[in-house]
């Protein structure tokens, strides 16, 4: 009980500072000289002070391990290289395979760049890329990682290229290739020293805390920084503080109220990365009180996706429109925009003979920042269509065992937006384990075929669309929003990441003005 | 959990060698013996309760008080069993498992079930228990769900803790000492009076709202101090300007509270007949103060610096993550999310080993201020 209070009190009291800070508007600034980003030609040289959240308890160096913290991750993807990372458009991009290719979009081939080599100076070879693709098979959530791709559908061709065969044709694969696929010497053993293949070299490591050095032989080209200094923070306010004092150059994945507090101080860089993180509310289409599709549309029309994005993004996302993946190319933009109409969520909920007296739970974590938030707003706007939404907060551990993928009514939240097949393969089609809200839909899963079955064209352009019309007409999805990812920068930093998700870890470009 | 320790160690008992003096001079009843738990040190079972034998001759004292110590020993590992089993019970009623915490989201249900195997946990919980037990004299912890040494974990964070707190202890009784005295010396006086008017107000401070406070006027505004601690390669803090703001933060509250303390124990005490004797052979203050006064109420001082300790090691918890400080706290607020129990057993063990060594070096401070007096 007491750690609870304890724990209650953490709580305040970073809340608390993160007050005094909004609320102290200007102070003295350590930062670099200069105001705004840095301009002009990237200069070479100097050491990036970089924070990142992380939790003592959840360090994990093992590239393949489980990834709870954002510190691991960034200190990972710098020293190792993924086979392909995320990029614009298109949203998947050579990173240490340099092609890749299919005839069926069964069996993928992926040439290793040329020039690759590890850390230690032997090159690296698709013995290698299969050995660690097997390995991360191998680990308990791998069947989730590669789908479709058994070890026995992990081989190397040859000395520069690997071999992967899905079960299915999967037009995906190199995508799915972005995630962990952390390339380690064949036969490693301790994985915590192992040499890695990226554009920084691992230095020194305790505790969460790294310095990583240039990789002058990195096969991308030289990167401008001579090192990187990776700093763990407990809390974001702790890291928002480290920033407005100069102590660090760059909060990575800081957060919104971050950004209102540093919004307008001199020296200070906030940068936004649009559609970084999705917190749908996910209604239970299987059975219970949500399970008919007119339920589901009523509470997307009465949901007020404005209010939403203010209150609790602080302003800082955009409006969605109930479709997953809003930063894929391929998005559908035809669709139109939902708005609030209580007057029809009204009808509509009469029409399917909803019990309006009835008290629903929608659970929720805070687990990611805004999350709880959403709901509470959520619950309170539902008030207005008559539906009577009771908020109840779940720790972690309760949530992911009792009421994901079970409950009639909760938020989730996801962190890979760019691609639409990828919520329609991982969450949506009726064969997948993480069906969120019990979906099933033979019209979905056909366009699902379809989409990921055909090659690049106006085949595969038009199962896409198809798939976002179904489901943004049935699906258990309620997706208000899109926060945006807040990195904030000292001036003086330039080259900063701007893609969402894991691409905020491309620091690889990333310099210093003098 | 601390605190509870201390205050469940039974209602206020006044230091035994007062017991027998006359009840003329006997402690007032405004004395912090009867305010509050500063005076709750060591309740009956603690070797100043039953005061020094009669005919306690001076040469089997220390035998005596060896004896005592032994006994509050026992006492105390057999309390620490039972907290340790109380730990393990807690764990085991919230709900959720280490199992699910310590894999991805993704994991599948076979995934999840072989894991649980994997840690232990298909075993009935005295299972567990008595095995994480048993390793125990051999200063096995057990492993952490993420394949750790807990004994490692802890050695890593455990040192910067104990240097947050051994340093706001001793910034606490250096201050709240200082001010006591400087109160005391002048009784009544408008110091005096500011003096325990601020100090009650600061120790009702929660730790955050001083910790949040400091770092806007300290870093943020006079930018005089670092904000929070980066730590060196080393695994400590970068450099010692980084340890000011969290030693404060934890230190402000208790010097109000140990200022307190002290203060009405000084007060108590000088009530007493020596002291009285003592101003009417007309010492000068300063040393009746020191030579007189302070040694007895020592034991009271002693009991109020041992319930801060509590209290410090539960504020670092707080302070540790407002200030980004390696410390053990964070591992056991995490622990406790992923509902790790070897880690958290193991975070509780020491640090209750910790506040139990102290509040024994308290209770012998009390012993040996009783019998060095006839």
């Amino acid at each position: 009980m007491e750690l609870t209070r304890r724990r209650i009190l953490a709580t305040g009291g970073g809340l608390g500072v993160g007050l005094l800070l909004a609320a102290c508007g200007s102070g003295p600034r350590r930062a670099a000289a200069g105001d705004g980003p840095a301009t002009g030609p990237p200069r070479r040289g100097g050491t990036l002070r970089v924070g990142a959240v992380g939790k003592a308890s959840a360090v994990n160096r093992d590239p393949h391990g489980v990834q709870v913290n954002d510190s691991d991750y960034l200190i990972l993807a710098l020293a190792h290289d993924p086979l392909t990372v995320p990029g614009h458009r298109p949203n998947v991009v050579p990173r240490l395979a340099a092609r890749w290719e299919s005839d069926d979009l069964r069996r993928w081939r992926f040439t290793l760049a040329e020039g690759a080599t590890f850390h230690d100076g032997t090159p690296v070879t698709g013995a290698d890329v299969a050995w660690s693709l097997r390995r991360l098979r191998a680990t308990p959530a791998g069947a989730t990682r590669l789908p479709g791709i058994d070890a026995g559908g992990i081989k190397a061709d040859g000395r520069n290229a690997v071999i992967l065969t899905s079960d299915y044709p999967n037009s995906e694969v190199p995508l799915l290739a972005r995630l962990t696929t952390f390339t380690l010497k064949e036969d490693t053993t301790d994985v915590t020293r192992a040499p890695g293949t990226g554009p920084f070299r691992l230095e020194s490591f305790r505790d969460g805390n790294a310095r990583l050095v240039r990789n002058d032989a990195w096969y991308g080209g030289e990167p401008p920084l001579d090192a990187i200094e990776v700093r763990m923070f407990e809390s974001p306010q702790a890291m928002t503080s480290a920033l407005l004092t100069g102590q660090i150059d760059l909060a990575s994945n800081v957060g919104p109220v971050a950004a209102r507090t540093a919004e307008g101080r001199d020296g200070v860089q906030v940068i936004r990365r649009p559609h970084d993180m999705a917190m749908p509310i996910v209604m239970r289409t299987a059975d219970g009180p949500f399970a008919d599709e007119r339920v589901r549309l009523a509470l997307r029309l009465a949901v007020d996706r404005e209010a939403m994005v203010r209150q609790v993004l602080s302003g800082y996302g955009t409006v969605a429109n109930d479709v997953l993946g809003t930063a894929d190319p391929a998005y559908a933009t035809g669709l139109t925009q939902r708005a609030r109409d209580l007057a029809r969520a009204g009808r509509l909920l009469d029409e399917a003979g909803f019990d309006r007296r009835g008290t629903y739970e929608l659970f929720t974590t805070e687990d990611v920042p805004g999350l709880a938030e959403s709901a509470t707003l959520f619950a309170t706007q539902m008030r207005d269509a008559g539906v009577n939404v009771k908020v109840v907060k779940q720790e972690s551990a309760v949530f992911w065992d009792r009421t994901w993928l079970k409950a009639p009514l909760y938020t989730t939240y996801w962190g890979t937006n760019d691609s639409v097949v990828f919520f329609a393969g991982k969450t949506m089609q009726s064969g997948t384990a993480h069906n969120e809200a019990a979906w099933k839909d033979e019209e979905f899963d056909r366009a699902y075929r379809k989409a990921v079955g055909a090659t690049r064209g106006t085949g595969r352009a038009t199962a896409l669309r198809e798939l976002q019309r179904v489901e943004y007409e049935s699906s258990g999805y309620l997706l208000w929003g899109m926060a945006d990812g807040i990195d904030l920068a000292a001036a003086g930093v330039g080259g900063l990441p701007k893609l969402p998700g894991y691409g905020r870890v491309q620091l690889e470009r990333s310099w210093l003005s003098a | 959990m601390a605190e509870r320790l201390t205050a469940a160690r039974g209602p206020a008992a006044p230091p035994a060698w007062r017991a027998g003096q006359s009840s003329a001079s006997g402690p007032s009843a405004s004395g912090p013996s009867a305010s509050g738990p500063s005076a709750s040190g060591p309740s009956a079972s603690g070797p100043s309760a039953s005061g020094p034998s009669p005919s306690g001759f001076s040469a089997s004292r220390p035998l005596s008080l060896l004896l005592r110590g032994a006994a509050a020993l026992a006492q105390r590992a057999v309390l620490l069993a039972v907290l340790l089993v109380a730990v393990f019970a807690a764990m085991e009623f919230l709900p959720g498992d280490a199992a699910r915490s310590s894999l991805d989201r993704g994991a599948s249900a076979a995934a999840v079930a072989a894991r649980r195997v994997e840690l232990g946990l298909d075993q009935p919980l005295w299972n567990r228990l008595l095995r994480w037990m048993a390793g125990l004299p051999t200063g096995d912890l057990g492993v952490t769900s993420r394949g750790e040494q807990v004994a490692e974990v802890i050695g890593r964070h455990f040192p910067g803790t104990l240097l947050l707190g051994g340093l706001a202890f001793a910034v606490t009784m250096v201050a709240a000492l200082a001010l006591a005295v400087v109160a005391a010396l002048r009784p009544s006086s408008a110091l005096d009076r500011a003096i325990s008017g601020t100090s009650t107000v600061v120790a009702a401070l929660p730790e955050f709202v001083v910790a949040s406070v400091l770092v806007l006027l300290f870093a943020l505004w006079a930018d005089l101090l670092p904000a929070v601690t980066v730590t060196a390669a080393g695994g400590g803090p970068a450099s010692a300007a980084m340890l000011v703001l969290p030693v404060l933060s934890l230190a402000v509250p208790q010097i109000g509270w140990n200022a307190r303390v002290a203060r009405a124990a000084l007060a108590d005490e000088c009530t007493a007949p020596h002291v009285e004797a003592a101003v009417l052979d007309g010492l000068p203050p300063r040393r009746v103060l020191l030579r007189h006064v302070l040694p007895g109420s020592l034991p009271t001082i002693a009991a109020g610096a041992a319930t801060s300790v509590g209290m410090l090691l539960g504020g670092a918890v707080v302070v540790e993550t407002i200030f980004n400080y390696p410390g053990v706290g964070s591992v056991l607020a995490g622990a406790v999310r992923d509902r790790d129990t070897p880690l958290v057993a193991g975070v509780v063990m020491v640090t209750s080993v910790a506040i139990l060594a102290v509040l024994l070096a308290a209770d012998l401070v009390r012993g040996w201020a009783s019998v060095r007096r006839p």
